[in-house]
């Protein structure tokens, strides 16, 4: 298409006014703006002392949980889908057989490299047993790489910790099945 | 023997003062640009291994350890000897600059010493070409240290730099010249005590001066919206992008002290240095209580210009080159040339005639002065070259979409 | 009274400073001996007259040295840096002489806009300076020949200044017009006051011939075009938009 080709329509920016010329008003619009900022609201956390208020702690993706069932064991079933799912290949699970009648695997060792993990929420998606779940815990440090290298006792303990915060994903989907909300399909539901 | 001892005083002090300033303003710049931008600023530093934290004070100093304690890092493909001469360069001009700020005249009282005149050079009787000669020294720290960078980002800020301070130079002198021919001398200290004596700022009676002059010791400090030097969108750093550890903040602070240098300097010539109506006495000379509330006054007004510096950094943004240029010689040269010969004339003419007429001076040289600030901001703006408003424009964007529902 | 302060002090610096069972405070004795030293020595008759001396000698040697090296280094950046200090040099020359206007004009105009300039356009033209034509002499023995005639020309005349001969006398009336009034306080007006009312026409020459080049200046960069020649329009006239209002 050529400069002077008939569809083109050419639209030209508004020439400005005596007033727009002198700066004037844009020299105040931005004074204005400014001094308005200086003295409005602030926004900062102060992290340590004040906690961010995360609106929706079920949907934030923190430190991961392995969650317990009501007799207090790991509900984890080894299936490996979560291992299979995370893209940065954090997960790692020792599978043995179940001692216990209701399941025929569980996880002699589940580790998560902290580190590695880019806290995706693709476990927490795939688990079909709502094993494993992503808290709103954000403020993870370590002193080395191993501290950060969580096995199964403290993911186990990370859910000691959050339970009652945050109660399990699948207590909430009953919840809203009780309350027959249509849209009940939060993320990490269990697929059926 | 005494005068030599004097003047050492004068020198650490002033020089004392000016680091720990530098220093704090930073703090208090960033803790202005912090709010300016709904944040709260450095608040942690205080006293360190204690949990005190005394809203930050402590961060300048934590600054400076910092900047000593790094490396200093010398590229291999620089010029060395003009590597490490440039900051110094720039950091000495912009230091020797403060001899000529005169703090007012104060009276001990003691029998036998006469009054100590508050200025390290009192015996400088052209203090503000002084400072002007001093200030066109720094244009070498900026073009010395990009050309010896080899590094053409720091060249590109190198030579926008030097075509600004040399091209603002002009109007910055021109607006001098107005206050220096009203008041007849081109004493610092005269200047100040001409307002004090009769009660009126120059800023009432040449506003035209005030603005060329604002706006070229903006320029010249190169603070944003005139900071093409160093932005850091297009130039990485600008001129200092090679410069690190000392040598870096040898370039940081002296840039801080040419903004404080503008300040000191508008404070004197505009807006009466030390003088306050009621609270300061319009005497040249003062007893040691007057004279503390004179630079504490001086102080507050210098502080509040530093201020506007900082928040008219947040407001406006930066100028194109060809705008800088286009507004250094075809707006501010012109406006400065209009109120110099403006104050030539009702000097030479107007003055006699109108006293003798029994009007009061003051006034009359402050309704001219607005007056002619109004006229000739007019027609500046009327001669600007049309420019187009490429705002987004909502009405134009309506029409489009009504257009196109149309179809 | 400063003779009897400094011996004091310099009393206390020495005990401070002498090897005593505990060395603390050998600073502080060093300090003090030091500025009882300093204050001894303002006391010496003509010392200011020697430092005024010394001030000159340390001045001079710079503004020649820097002058030779502005013209015999090889990279044109170092020959302007050089310039520059001989123009400080010569400008703290003048100021030693009580001429404060003059100098700090001098670093004004010449070190704060010339050479600047020189410098600017140096770095733009040829930034790594390695071209011959920057680093070579053009007329080397001509250069040469002409600096000496005219450092012999000057040193004949401001030597027979000195020794008195025919120019003597007015040498000497200015040297009293010195002492009565330029060097005073306000001396800027007095200056301001000959400029324009002795000298006037030297300076009206002086400003029309500046006048001249910046017209010159203008006229080489247009290049004899009209400065204002419109700008071509890429479109067909028929399509241009009316203005439109706003």
């Amino acid at each position: 298409m050529k400069s002077d080709d008939k569809s083109i329509r050419w639209v030209e920016e508004p020439p400005l006014g005596l007033a727009g010329r002198s700066y004037l008003p844009l020299l105040v619009g931005g004074m204005t703006t400014t001094l308005k900022h200086l003295v409005g609201p602030k926004m900062t956390v102060e992290s340590p002392e004040q906690r961010h208020a995360i609106v929706d702690p079920l949907g934030y993706r923190g430190v991961h949980r392995l969650n317990r069932d009501a007799q207090g064991r790991v509900k984890c079933v080894a299936c490996f889908l979560c291992a299979t799912a995370c893209p940065a290949h954090c997960i790692d699970i020792q599978a043995a057989e179940s001692p216990w009648p209701d399941r025929e695997k569980y996880p002699e060792s589940f580790t998560i490299d902290e580190l590695r993990c880019i806290f995706c929420g693709m476990c927490e998606e795939a688990c079909p047993v709502d094993a494993i779940e992503l808290t709103s815990l954000y403020d993870l440090s370590g002193k080395s790489r191993e501290e950060m290298i969580f096995d199964k006792a403290k993911l186990l303990s990370v859910y000691d910790q959050t339970k009652d915060a945050e109660p399990m994903r699948s207590a909430q989907a009953d919840l809203a099945a009780d309350a027959a909300r249509p849209d009940s399909g939060r993320r990490g539901e269990e697929p059926t | 023997m005494y005068l030599v001892i004097e003047s050492l005083i004068k020198i650490v002090v002033i020089i004392g003062g000016l680091m720990g300033a530098a220093a704090y303003l930073v703090l208090v710049e960033r803790r202005v640009a912090a709010w300016i931008q709904d944040r709260r600023g450095p608040n942690r530093v205080g006293i360190p291994l204690t949990e005190i934290r005394l809203f930050g004070l402590g961060q300048p100093i934590a600054d400076g350890v910092k900047f000593i304690f790094k490396e200093e890092f010398v590229p291999g493909h620089v010029d060395r000897l003009l590597y490490v001469a440039a900051p110094m360069v720039m950091f000495i001009a912009a230091i020797v600059l403060f001899a000529a700020i005169p703090f007012g005249t104060v009276d001990l009282g003691i029998a036998g010493w006469a009054p100590i005149n508050l200025v390290v050079a009192p015996g400088l009787d052209v203090g503000i070409i002084y400072i002007f000669a001093v200030s066109s020294i720094a244009v070498y720290g900026v073009l010395l240290g990009s050309w010896a960078s080899n590094n053409k980002y720091a060249f590109f800020g190198g030579v926008r730099s030097a075509a600004q301070l040399i091209s603002y130079e002009i109007p910055l002198g021109v607006a001098i010249l107005g206050v220096v021919l009203a008041t007849g001398s081109l004493r610092l200290e005269a200047i100040v005590e001409a307002q004090a004596a009769t009660g009126v700022w120059n800023v009432a009676t040449q506003p035209l001066g005030l603005l060329v002059f604002l706006v070229a010791s903006f320029a010249e400090s190169g603070r944003l919206p005139f900071d093409l030097a160093e932005s850091e969108q297009e130039l990485v750093g600008g001129f200092h992008t090679e410069y690190s550890g000392i040598k870096l903040m040898m370039y940081l602070v002296a840039e801080y002290l040419h903004m404080i240098a503008g300040s000191f300097l508008i404070v004197l010539l505009f807006f009466g240095g030390w003088h306050f109506w009621g609270l300061t006495g319009d005497g040249p000379v003062a007893g040691i209580g007057v004279a503390l509330v004179r630079i504490a006054v001086f102080l507050a007004k210098v502080l509040a210009v530093i201020l506007f510096f900082m928040i008219a950094r947040w407001s406006w943004p930066r100028f194109r080159f060809d705008q800088l240029m286009g507004l250094a010689w075809k707006v501010m040269l012109p406006l400065g040339l209009v109120n110099l010969v403006a104050v030539a004339v009702w000097i030479e003419y107007l003055r006699t005639p109108l006293v003798a007429a029994g009007l009061p001076e003051g006034l009359v040289m402050a309704v001219a002065g607005w007056l002619l600030l109004g006229v000739a901001g007019l027609a500046a703006t009327a001669a600007a070259p049309s420019a187009r408003d490429n705002r987004p424009d909502r009405s134009l964007v309506a029409r489009y979409r009504d257009a196109r529902e149309a179809r | 009274m400063p003779t009897i302060v400094s011996i004091v002090l310099g009393a206390l610096g020495m005990w401070l400073l002498l090897p005593r069972p505990s060395l603390r405070g050998r600073l502080a004795g060093a300090a003090l001996a030091a500025a009882a030293a300093g204050l001894l020595a303002g006391q010496l008759p003509g010392l200011a007259a020697a430092l005024d001396q010394a001030l000159f000698s340390i001045l001079a040697a710079v503004t020649v040295a820097s002058a030779a090296a502005a013209v015999s280094l090889k990279n044109p950046v170092y020959c302007a840096i050089w310039f520059a200090m001989t123009v400080l040099g010569t400008a703290g020359l003048f100021l030693l002489q009580g001429a404060q206007f003059l100098a700090v004009a001098t670093i004004v105009v010449y070190a704060g806009a010339i050479v600047v300039t020189f410098l600017f356009v140096l770095m733009l033209a040829e930034p790594g300076a390695r071209a011959a034509y920057d680093r070579l002499s053009w007329e080397a023995m001509l250069s040469a020949v002409g600096g000496a005639m005219l450092i012999g020309v000057l040193s004949t005349v401001v030597g027979g200044l000195l020794a008195g001969g025919p120019a003597g006398a007015a040498a000497a009336r200015g040297e009293a017009e010195l002492a009565a009034g330029v060097l005073q306080d306000g001396h800027v007006a007095a200056l301001g006051r000959a400029m324009f009312t002795d000298y006037w026409i030297a300076v009206q020459a002086g400003g029309l011939l500046l006048l001249a080049a910046l017209v010159g200046a203008a006229a080489i960069v247009s290049g004899g075009r009209s400065p204002a020649a419109p700008e071509a329009d890429p479109r067909p006239p028929e399509d241009q938009p009316p203005a439109e209002e706003h």
